[in-house]
């Protein structure tokens, strides 16, 4: 967590859990202020494409 | 679920993903005998997660790999490494951090019409000469890899080793071919580039 970075502007994300089990995170999102855009992370994995890239 | 077994790790491949072959044995072999116990290592376009899995049967690394497509990604967990889905390096600081980093671009001279449907192309389709991804891996490079840190980069005859060599020294890696197979219509090297100190 602490070397992911939002790829757009390099900047810091904050971490929203909305599910984990043990101590990993399934589901959540990671948020990046500056730009205003949400990561998701789903069945544990952080989706770290510029939202033009996902499809 | 179709499965490759190689030096103690055993490997899930789906459809969608790039099928481990001769260029994954070799790459793989090649970070097994480079890496060394609580190295942190990073593997960029992992695929199926083959080289990092091979690592993580044998040693204890500390690993993360990245991938663009989404199948792949899944793929790569479900072979037990940390995968997240990202363009090369762009999800992560510059904090030149990992003391390994492994890439197998895709290296095809591809056209518009040569290009296969679906994520899958991104496995294959170097653009137009075939150096399009390694170019851009080695340009972001440098800001990841930490003093003294390994790059492992598999380059194939078809985009050119001694060229493939040069541009690596221009960045200011100390570079060379560690195994080398003729396959086929080409030859496959693995190349080591060790980041010398940059001016302070």
């Amino acid at each position: 967590m602490e070397i992911l970075a939002c790829p757009l502007c390099k900047g810091d994300l904050v971490l929203n859990v909305q599910s984990k089990e043990d101590a990993e995170i399934i589901t959540g999102t990671l948020y990046c202020k500056k730009c205003n855009e949400y990561y998701p992370i789903d069945e544990g994995i952080p989706n770290m494409l510029p939202p033009h890239l996902r499809e | 679920m179709p499965h490759i077994t190689y030096r103690n790790a055993c490997v899930e491949f789906v459809d969608d993903v790039y099928e481990p072959a001769e260029d994954s044995f070799l790459l793989a072999d090649a970070a097994l005998d480079l890496a060394k116990q609580g190295m942190k290592i990073l593997e960029i376009g992992t695929g199926t997660g083959f080289v990092a899995a091979v690592l993580k049967a044998n040693l204890d690394v500390d690993l993360l790999a990245t991938d663009i497509n989404p199948y792949a990604v899944k793929c790569a967990c479900n072979n037990g490494v940390p995968t997240i889905r990202a363009d090369m390096f762009s999800a992560f600081k510059s904090l030149k951090c990992f003391d390994m980093i492994i890439f197998n671009p895709p290296y095809l001279p591809t056209l518009e019409e040569d290009k296969v449907p679906g994520w899958l192309n991104y496995a294959f389709d170097g653009g137009v000469d075939g150096t399009a991804s390694l170019h851009r891996f080695l340009e972001g490079l440098v800001s990841y890899l930490c003093h003294k840190g390994i790059v492992l980069v598999l380059v194939s005859s078809l985009t050119g080793i001694e060229k493939a060599i040069s541009w690596m020294e221009g960045y200011g890696l100390e570079t060379e071919v560690v195994v080398k197979e003729k396959c086929f219509f080409e030859e496959l090297v693995v190349l080591k580039g060790i980041l010398k100190a940059g001016p302070e």
